[in-house]
């Protein structure tokens, strides 16, 4: 061959090669299935795109099996952590007993939640003035946007009375650390006007198809939300209005604005063919069919509470026996709760008593942690509602919670209405707010005093996450919680996470030792 | 009688061209007048490349010629000008030498002898380009391509031949006849080792390299390439991530460099191979194997030599005779050890007792009567798993081409539930390089690898598995159940239930559940399920050698994978917790693409007594360019693997599936490099690589990494006294900076990423969310490392060879996540240079080769130290959270914090029991508190390390390192006669290993025997507690991490034992083979180790967590090493 001719080969192929790789974008590399955050937000699409990663912070899951619902069953008088041990799932475990520290809780997972939320929708709402879209629809998104921030924050001043407040995304790593607390005050402030602007937004509807769009933000949800706030920091009056707006004219009676009734049968609550029923105000939704795995528990959009709370190593011993999964007995149901409802008509949607079924011989399970034999009915998994679609069934439940219901709306008015004067005696507005409720289970009608409310309150909603909520803002955690460790002046709030304060101005609150 | 030619300038190129025979016939174009004869021949041989051999002052005498031809021959040519000269040619065998006219003798007859023979090497190969000098004089030739070499010699002679890499011989002349054998030089003066784009001698090298030879590895019965190191070199740690056969190991280069992936550069034959992938590879093909452990030889590779560069070789050709080779073994494997756990009396009473201290009644009326119960590790365990290994190579070429061929199969059972654990693997390779001219070069490697590995799933987890099983599962459950009346109630009557061939269910335990199942019909479950993988790496370079010294060389290099696997899940109930209540059949495709291209340009020179070689280069690299897609098909009318199948029309619900790509990771560089040498004494090496990578951002994107090394050989100053004790000394140090890019890709930039995902509406459908990942980090660049390396390297009394380097290694701005505040509410943390961490130690090597007689003896060691401490983990940080979590543990059982290990372990210090109720109310703290007032008699007590009168989280403390801190190993050779004996031992030490092999959330999973010696009463052991069900009292006796679980990770293991019988030549050389070697062997023989559980080494991320990991076989070969 040829000794120019190979050399001449040689060299171009070389000369070729070197150039093409010198070439200055050759290390710029495709983003492949994710996209440059300056080139997103483009279309009314991405907005909604953007909108629903906001949304997706409501129904939060961590990794460790940490929700927000079920922390606060832990926390609260009604349940204990339960589970396999005393280490399973210890962030749980910690709260339920309150030996928690600033360094072990659920409280990481908790303000992680919230805030993650909040930059969701900081970052919708600074990238949506651009976005060429239909301004309605605009309008609309920004509201949902803001009551959910608004949403985020309750949680979180509730949970850590003084937190960061910001209106603005971060997006460069030098301005993050110089974020400063902000008072509760300052919070509840912004939650207030949040929660306003999203009612006086006309494109915010007042109902929602729930086929196509249950689950998003209603007017009802803002009116709803913000009387909860209002209860929260004691501003009966500012709370009796916006929940006498969402309950409407007649306790009991279809709300004509909004369409809210009290469904008439219990236990349809908790069957997931009754999604977005009449008596759902805010739903956080769960879905059978994304194929949650266990690569990424945080990543399914099943709701994990079916497999936690069903009976650990449920074993069916005849054929009429319930058809519960076996589960991980997390949230097991105290005996005070149990003895408190026993003979309620809601005890057999509440509690599952595999203690006697076991004593019946028509199953065995084993005895996790803190066993009382009371599992959590409402949100236990059965093998009929187990998932059908792909991934691993325990991921899978498709079965909601509610963030508000009418139940709550209408006690949470009765009880505004009596703290701020009313007798509570029948012929009172507070008075048939309590007994629709208890009207609707069967139960004959009580005067609506606090106790009774807040009775009312524990036995409609157990197992809901709102008791411990309840126990602390009414100032009885300590009395009823003292046994299990609550300490006053200290448990009300959870620590903030001991690795928020490295770096940061952030300052630990005076109920952990801290100046905040 | 010919004229002894004198070689002088021409040696070197009659050595290594010869004219093939196409050459001769190459057409000539010249025409020349009055032309020095030299230099028409210049030109001929120029056209031509054939090269012509004469010797300057017989052409000095020559005429000069007048001729022009036209596409003439050689022979043409060179008859036409030699006509009337006083000299002749002649084709000696595929050259052509100009001579005197051969009746021109110069020498009387009488006092000269022509001496002609063969030069081969000790295994019989030809020796071509040998050379063959009169002792005390310049004549001389060299040996051509089939080692034969012809000289005339005055008489009484003494021949003096040598040849690069060989041992010298001096020999008088005898007779017309003379054979010599040559042997491999042993020295390190001769020894070559590879460097990265290069080969140097071992005596002028300055960087801290070890290296393995082929005849190393030829002999170890190692099925990755990983293992043939382990043991063989200082600096390298190995340690197995499991005995499933064919699972990769932990490979760490001078210990850990960085946070995160730690695993070292392959290279092979120049292409860039990731770590996991080097599984394709056939130990047989491996010529030699460098480590390149110090910055100063890494720097070459620059932004990613950090954690060290291993450079794999592989065979080539030899020109001369063809030679067939087979290798082969078959043996069988068994498990080295097995725990000591219970029998079922022993069980129940335990059971018994730890329900009566818990206040309960007693669950086990009569535990005697129980007997034995069920041996889970017999069930699962395989004492006569088979494995065998067969390689078949052929290598042979000619002046112009050289090729190397092989077949290789290998076939390994796992000694663990062997339906459910095997491996085999088919090796091709073809290797060559073809000659296109004189100047230019060609050629390939190209290696193809498919293996199939059937896995068990879970192994080194607390989750289930075989062996997790057959540790945890309590002896009571039988194996099968007999009993119909038993078998026909609950569980029994579960759908899934799994059954044997006699239809009769497998035991479910009543006692332990969760993962924890039984393990046989664990394994019906798994039956058929595979992976597979297909892998071609290769790489085709051309070389231009336009002038003496000057090689252009561009290569391309390619590794091509496609890998997945076939799962089928029937519907089964192993017990209530794991069960699967649907089929689902699902299929997983990858496939991934990586090229390289590299163009070097290096050039040698010699002035005098100084040697430079410059090399520059440049490089451009791509990898992780994947696909994969992932199918599961659920509700298949299938009950079996072999009846699963995507041909069934499931509904399109019942489809899963998804699908990725992986994003490029690109490399673009350009490096140099200059070696100096004077005399061979003062050596200097200086490197300079620049690499941008396509991880790093916008204002960081290239880095520069320069190193430098120097190396003294004392030993040949004038001043060093001749003397026995050091024949050899060379004094080495450097210092340089490597890099590492081994971050996520996109690291850098502000990313929106999907899969925030929400359901809206009632129709069973959810929407997916987008969102900012994590703020942007433009500044995000390469984590450096600074290494310092100071050795020395020497000969003593001729046959001890040593080696010594300390250094110390130091990482800033490690690559990890950043942690943000939470509150900034990002979906994930933003990369960032945030830790520091530093590495020093000491290593050794050692080697010592003697003849004494017939014995043959040498021995090889070597000793590594190394001491790791993290130095900085960010302002204000000191400590990582996270670690490495237990299940149903109290706390993680690591923690990565300053000045201390990389994820030390860290817990709780026991002080021994409390024997007494007396002495939990005397242990108080400073103020008189009781510290632990709820334990009772039989609990651990722990330190109060903070001494705030309680025990709580505060109270941990680093109880020991994971990674071992020393590590050796030896090998000895010996030979007598045709026999030879291997012993290869290894080592690690100073680590600690976390002994998890009981789950800690199943209260009555079995106990290992050492329960036995629990404490029962004051007196009864200090260091077991008592046994109670649950935890009442919440002392967390066994939930705590702490030093109860902590056993010394310390071991030296006979890892091979091996003796082989050489036929004798005269024997097999009848038969028409050259060589015939037969030997037997075992593969982890004896492992000397005071551990509890199976094995002491335990691979893995973090290193030494025995969760059940499955145990490194003990096998027993015989083999056969053949070559034809």
């Amino acid at each position: 061959m040829n000794k120019r001719k190979i050399s001449y080969i040689a060299m171009l192929a070389a000369g070729m090669l070197v150039a093409g790789s010198c070439s200055k974008s050759w290390l710029d590399v495709e983003p492949k299935g994710s996209i440059p955050e300056e080139d997103y937000y483009k279309n009314a699409d991405e907005a909604m795109n953007g909108l629903v990663a906001v949304y997706d912070v409501v129904g939060w899951q961590g990794n460790g099996f940490v929700t927000k619902v079920g922390a606060l069953n832990a926390a609260s008088d009604d349940h204990y952590a339960g589970g396999g041990g005393p280490n399973d799932v210890s962030a749980l475990q910690v709260w339920s007993n309150y030996t928690l520290t600033p360094a072990t809780g659920p409280q990481e997972e908790l303000w992680r939640k919230g805030f993650s939320g909040v930059a969701r929708a900081n970052t919708l709402l600074a990238k949506l003035p651009d976005v060429p879209m239909d301004e309605n629809l605009k309008k609309r998104f920004a509201a949902e946007a803001r009551f959910l921030r608004a949403y985020f924050y309750f949680d979180l001043v509730r949970l850590f009375k003084s937190v960061p407040l910001m209106t603005d995304p971060i997006s460069t790593l030098n301005e993050m650390y110089d974020v400063p607390q902000a008072t509760p005050q300052e919070v509840y402030a912004q939650i207030e006007q949040d929660l306003k602007d999203a009612i006086a937004e006309p494109n915010l509807p007042d109902q929602v198809p729930a086929a196509t769009e249950g689950g998003r933000i209603t007017k009802g949800a803002a009116h709803a939300l913000l009387g909860r706030v209002y209860l929260f920091q004691e501003k009966w009056a500012d709370a009796v209005a916006e929940l006498e707006e969402v309950n409407g004219a007649m306790p009991g009676q279809t709300s004509a604005k909004y369409g809210y009734k009290l469904l008439d049968n219990f236990g349809d609550l908790w069957n997931p063919a009754h999604k977005f029923n009449s008596e759902s105000i805010f739903e956080i939704d769960f879905n059978a069919n994304s194929a949650g795995n266990w690569d990424c528990v945080s990543c399914t959009e099943g709701n994990v509470l079916g497999v936690m709370v069903g009976p650990r190593g449920y074993r069916a011993l005849t054929d009429d026996a319930p058809d519960y999964v076996s589960g991980w007995s997390f949230l097991v149901i105290t005996p005070d709760l149990f003895n408190a409802i026993h003979y309620d008509p809601r005890y057999r949607y509440t509690v599952a008593n595999l203690d006697s079924l076991e004593d019946n011989g028509i199953v065995e399970y084993e005895k996790g942690f803190m066993n009382t034999g009371y599992f959590l009915e409402k949100f236990a998994g059965r093998t009929s509602t187990r998932s059908t679609g792909g991934g691993n069934w325990e991921l899978n439940f498709g079965l909601d919670m509610y963030e508000i219901r009418l139940a709550d709306t209408y006690l949470m008015e009765a009880e505004a209405r009596v703290r701020s004067g009313e007798s509570g005696l029948a012929g009172t507005r507070s008075y048939d707010l309590l007994n629709a409720v208890r009207a609707r289970v069967g139960l004959a009608p009580v005067s609506a005093t606090i106790d009774n409310i807040m009775q009312e309150r524990r036995l409609e909603l157990a197992g809901e996450g709102f008791r411990w909520f309840d126990l602390v803002r009414t100032g009885r955690a300590s009395a009823v919680l003292g046994s299990r460790g609550f300490v006053a002046g200290k448990h009300e709030y959870l620590p903030i996470p001991l690795l928020e304060l490295d770096n940061t101005q952030i300052e630990q609150t005076t109920e952990w030792g801290g100046t905040k | 009688m010919f004229r002894v030619m004198k070689l002088t300038t021409f040696l070197l190129l009659a050595a290594c061209l010869q004219i093939s025979a196409k050459a001769v016939s190459q057409q000539i174009t010249l025409s020349a007048k009055n032309a020095p004869l030299k230099k028409v021949l210049k030109e001929v041989s120029r056209q031509t490349g054939v090269s012509i051999v004469y010797d300057e002052t017989m052409i000095a005498r020559t005429n000069p010629v007048t001729l022009s031809v036209k596409n003439a021959s050689v022979k043409e040519v060179l008859d036409q000008c030699l006509k009337g000269q006083p000299v002749s040619y002649s084709m000696d065998g595929l050259r052509i030498v100009i001579r005197d006219l051969p009746e021109a003798p110069r020498q009387p007859a009488d006092t000269t002898i022509r001496v002609s023979g063969r030069i081969t090497d000790d295994k019989g190969e030809p020796v071509p380009g040998a050379t063959i000098r009169v002792k005390g004089t310049n004549t001389g030739t060299a040996a051509g391509a089939d080692g034969n070499y012809s000289i005339t010699v005055p008489q009484g002679s003494q021949l003096v031949i040598s040849f690069l890499g060989y041992t010298p011989q001096t020999l008088p002349v005898t007779g017309s006849t003379l054979n010599v054998q040559l042997a491999v030089s042993q020295t390190s003066l001769t020894e070559t080792v590879v460097v990265g784009y290069g080969v140097q001698k071992k005596s002028v090298v300055t960087g801290s390299i070890s290296s393995v030879r082929a005849a190393d590895l030829e002999n170890q019965p190692v099925t990755r390439t990983e293992q043939a190191l382990q043991g063989r070199t200082s600096g390298v740690t190995i340690a197995a991530n499991s005995g499933q056969p064919g699972s990769a190991a932990t490979v760490r280069v001078r210990g850990l460099t960085t946070f995160g992936n730690n695993n070292p550069l392959w290279v092979v034959d120049g292409v860039v191979v990731d770590n996991g992938g080097i599984g394709y590879l056939n130990q047989y093909d491996i010529e030699s194997i460098e480590v390149l452990k110090d910055a100063a030889s890494q720097a070459i590779y620059g932004a990613r030599a950090a954690a060290g560069v291993i450079l794999i070789t592989t065979k080539k050709g030899k020109a001369g005779t063809l030679k067939v080779n087979y290798n082969g073994y078959y043996g069988i494997s068994e498990p080295a050890k097995k725990l000591d756990l219970l029998n079922a009396t022993e069980y129940a009473t335990l059971r018994n007792e730890a329900a009566i201290n818990a206040g309960k009644d007693a669950p086990f009326a009569n535990p005697a009567a129980l007997g034995a119960g069920t041996d889970w590790q017999s069930v699962i365990f395989n004492n006569s798993a088979q494995r065998q290994n067969h390689e078949i190579s052929v290598s042979g070429g000619n002046d112009r081409s050289t090729f190397y061929g092989s077949f290789g199969y290998l076939n390994q059972e796992g000694i663990v539930a062997t339906d459910i654990s095997k491996y085999q693997r088919v090796n091709v390779r073809l290797n060559s390089t073809h000659k296109l001219s004189k100047y230019v070069t060609f050629g390939e490697n190209v290696g193809y690898a498919y293996d199939k590995a059937i896995g068990l799933g879970n192994t080194n987890s607390e989750f289930g598995g075989p062996l997790s099983s057959a540790i945890n599962l309590d002896p009571i459950t039988p194996l099968v159940v007999t009993d119909p009346a038993v078998a026909s109630q609950q569980p029994y009557l579960n759908k899934g239930v799994v059954r044997d061939a006699q239809g009769r269910p497998y035991g479910i335990s009543g006692s332990v559940g969760q993962e924890i199942t039984n393990p046989l019909a664990y394994i019906q479950t798994r039956l058929g399920n595979y992976s597979w993988s297909h892998n071609v790496v290769g790489n085709m370079f051309l070389e231009i050698q336009p002038i003496e010294g000057l090689r252009v060389r561009s290569s391309i290099g390619t590794k091509i994978s496609f890998w997945g696997n076939e799962t089928f899940t029937p519907i089964f109930w192993l017990n209530s917790s794991t069960t699967s209540p649907r089929t689902s059949f699902q299929r997983t495709n990858n496939q991934r693409f990586d090229w390289n291209l590299e163009n070097t340009i290096s050039y040698t020179k010699a002035f005098g007594l100084h040697d430079v070689t410059l090399l520059v280069g440049q490089g451009a690299y791509l990898d992780n360019r994947t696909k994969a897609t992932d199918v599961t098909y659920f509700d298949l009318p299938a009950s079996s693997f072999k009846e699963a199948s995507m041909n069934f029309n499931v509904a399109t619900a019942n489809r899963v599936a998804t699908g990725s790509e992986g994003i490029d990771h690109k490399v673009a560089s350009l490096f140099a490099r200059v070696n100096y040498a004077y005399n061979e004494k003062y050596l200097f090496t200086g490197i300079i690589r620049r690499d941008g990578s396509s991880r790093f951002g916008a204002n960081n994107k290239y880095g520069v990494f320069p190193s430098f090394s120097l190396g003294w050989v004392t030993s040949r100053e004038n001043f060093w006294p001749a003397n026995n004790v050091v024949d050899f000394l060379k004094i080495r140090g450097g210092y340089g900076v490597v890099g590492n890019d081994n971050i996520a890709d996109l690291g850098y930039a502000s990313i929106v990423g999907g899969g925030r995902n929400y359901t809206i509406g009632s129709e069973g459908s959810y929407l997916v969310g987008y969102s900012p990942n994590a703020p942007a980090n433009p500044d995000l660049r390469w984590e450096e490392t600074k290494q310092t390396n100071i050795g020395f390297e020497a000969t003593l009394f001729r046959d001890i060879h040593l080696s010594f380097d300390w250094y110390k290694k130091v990482t800033t701005g490690i690559l990890q996540e950043l942690r943000i505040p939470f509150y900034v509410g990002a979906f994930s943390n933003p990369v960032a240079n945030v830790a520091d961490m530093e590495n020093t130690g000491i290593e050794l090597e050692l080697g010592y080769r003697k003849v004494l007689g017939d014995v043959t003896l040498s021995l090889n060691g070597n000793v590594s130290y190394i001491k790791n401490k993290v130095t900085d983990l960010g302002p204000g940080i000191s400590y990582l959270s996270g670690g490495e979590t237990f299940i149903a543990s109290s706390y993680p059982l690591t923690r990565t914090a300053v000045d201390q290990p990389f994820s030390s372990f860290y817990g709780f210090q026991t002080l021994g029991i409390f024997q007494t109720q007396e002495e939990v109310d005397n242990y108080v703290s400073r103020d008189g508190k009781k510290i632990q007032p709820n334990a009772v008699p039989g609990d651990f007590r722990w330190a109060d390390l903070n001494g705030d009168g309680e025990i709580n989280d505060q109270d941990r403390t680093f109880i020991g390192n994971p990674l071992p801190t020393w590590t050796y190993g030896l090998t000895v050779n010996a030979a007598y006669k045709g026999f030879d004996l291997i012993v290869f031992g290894q080592g690690a030490g100073g680590n600690k290993i976390f002994q998890g092999l009981r789950r800690l959330d199943i209260g009555n999973a079995n106990w290992q025997t050492k329960a036995l010696g629990r404490w029962t009463g004051p007196g009864t052991s200090n260091d077991f507690p008592r046994l109670v069900e649950g935890d009442p009292n919440n002392n967390r006796n066994f939930t705590n991490p702490s030093d109860f679980y902590l056993e010394s990770g310390s071991y030296f293991r006979i890892k091979n034992l091996q003796l082989g019988y050489t036929l004798p030549a005269s024997l097999s050389k009848r038969a028409g083979i050259e060589r015939v070697r037969v030997y037997i062997m075992s593969e982890n023989l004896v492992t000397f180790t005071g551990y509890t559980g199976f094995d002491p080494e335990i691979g893995g991320n973090v290193m030494s967590i025995d969760r059940g990991i499955y145990p490194q076989a003990r096998s027993y070969m015989m083999g056969l090493n053949i070559t034809f």
